[in-house]
């Protein structure tokens, strides 16, 4: 107290040694110096050195990054942490330094120092960029890629397609490209909810020896009741006569159309259109006793391939079909309709032909975070609405 | 004489205490207060864009 008192007794009153001229220079130095410093501490805690400092980074976020295109491309031009992560914008900078206060509190107590508790938060992580690249349109990623400097000639006719409307609207990159830096979180590509939730009741379906059902989800087909030995895959959505069962197993009858060139290992929905049933195996798409022709040499005119109509007899597990596919083209419907109206409107899928839907879909869908079954579903919904399903059609 | 002396003696003190306040006020307090002001600012519109604001917006 005695020192703050004596302190304030020689600041208040007019230096009575020090000449104005040394106050005025010391000060003004000791500005150019605080400055100086200030600056290069921030800039100190904006390089990739300090980001990878701690390991929670160095582990995860960086090594995803050294996989992907912002770290080494043909231009040798690369992005680190903070060109995408912190804002340029000097007040939300500084609100973004003091937000990593709350990184320093999880880097202390360890909220995501393995690699297991790191994916696990990932999604509520990733959440919190998308938002803010949401809010601000993408704007460290436009710091670069300006929709302005685009030349729309150089541009593969796909890409054009579809940045063009982009620009025009100044869309928000991460919109679309997600995940393009770093991994997308596993529950986006591995789980959906409303897909699970039908495969769940799946579960407790029961099935009566006679009638017809459809599959929940893509199960595994094998020759015998026990389930050795495997014969082929039975797709989601496919149409199933439950002939037997026993135990876990039921015996099914798949009626469907394959080409009678090659090995004739995947069966199809009806004559002529590639929307896919089941793949069998090549030894017994061949010579397997289960299969029962019908029809043979039926000749598609638009291929010039001959098809056969066959129903193949094969055994798989129970509890994985459900009465009617209403509800898995529900779902499907749904997931197609959220999945491309984020980046475009979404074609009627009356709008091409069962046939045009496989290239189609296969050329967009690297744009959305489905998973390997839900895009069976969705492709097979698209193909089963097409036009050459629906009266009203183009 | 010894008087003289006591006014040298409170004069060099009087001195190095100006100094050491000068030195003491542009050194130490003056940037701390300086980095306080700007993290308490920091601070407010972080809490701002929790609680009212949202995310920084475009050009925000």
């Amino acid at each position: 107290m005695k020192i703050i008192a004596a302190l304030w007794n020689t600041l208040k009153r007019p230096p009575v040694h020090i000449s104005l001229g040394v106050i005025i220079l010391v000060s003004f130095l000791g500005g150019i110096i605080f400055w100086g410093g200030f600056n290069t501490a921030m800039e100190v805690t904006n390089t990739e050195k300090f980001c990878v400092s701690c390991h929670e980074m160095e582990n995860n976020v960086y090594q995803e990054l050294q996989q992907t295109v912002h770290w080494s491309n043909r231009s040798g031009v690369r992005a680190i942490c903070s060109d995408c992560h912190v804002p340029h914008n000097w007040t939300d900078k500084i609100a973004r330094k003091m937000q990593a206060s709350k990184e320093v509190w999880g880097a202390i107590f360890g909220t995501i120092n393995t690699p297991e508790k790191f994916e696990a938060k990932r999604l509520e992580l990733a959440q919190h960029e998308w938002s803010r690249f949401k809010a601000n349109g993408s704007q460290e990623c436009r710091n670069c890629h300006d929709y302005d400097s685009m030349d729309w000639d150089e541009m593969s006719d796909e890409a054009r397609r579809f940045m063009e409307p982009a620009a025009e609207r100044g869309q928000s990159c991460v919109d679309c490209h997600k995940g393009i830096a770093h991994q997308l979180p596993q529950q986006m590509g591995s789980v959906d909810p409303l897909l699970a939730g039908l495969v769940r009741e799946a579960t407790s379906v029961s099935l009566d020896e006679g009638e017809t059902y459809f599959s929940a989800k893509s199960v595994d087909l094998y020759t015998d009741a026990e389930r050795t030995e495997q014969a082929g895959v039975l797709q989601v959505a496919t149409e199933v006569n439950v002939l037997e069962t026993q135990d876990d197993s039921v015996k099914l009858e798949i009626a469907a159309w394959r080409k009678e060139k090659g090995f004739g290992r995947v069966l199809y929905e009806d004559f002529g259109q590639n929307i896919s049933s089941a793949v069998l195996d090549k030894d017994i798409a061949q010579h397997g006793a289960m299969i029962e022709t019908h029809q043979s040499d039926v000749v598609d005119e638009l291929t010039g391939l001959p098809w056969g109509q066959v129903s193949v007899t094969l055994w798989a597990e129970k509890g994985a079909y459900l009465g009617n596919r209403e509800a898995l083209w529900e779902t499907a419907g749904q997931t197609y309709r959220d999945a491309c109206s984020v980046c475009h409107t979404e074609p009627a899928p009356e709008h091409f032909d069962a046939n045009t839907w496989p290239a189609m879909f296969s050329g967009m869908v690297g744009f959305t975070n489905m998973s390997a079954p839900t895009q069976e579903l969705v492709l097979k919904y698209l193909q089963m609405h097409s036009s050459d399903f629906v009266d009203a059609a183009h | 004489m010894g008087e003289a002396n006591d006014q040298g003696e409170t004069r060099s003190s009087g001195k190095r205490r100006e100094w050491l306040a000068f030195l003491f006020v542009t050194a130490v307090v003056v940037p701390l207060l300086t980095i306080a002001a700007v993290v308490g600012y920091g601070f407010v519109v972080w809490m701002l864009q929790i609680f009212v604001l949202g995310p920084p917006g475009h050009g925000g």
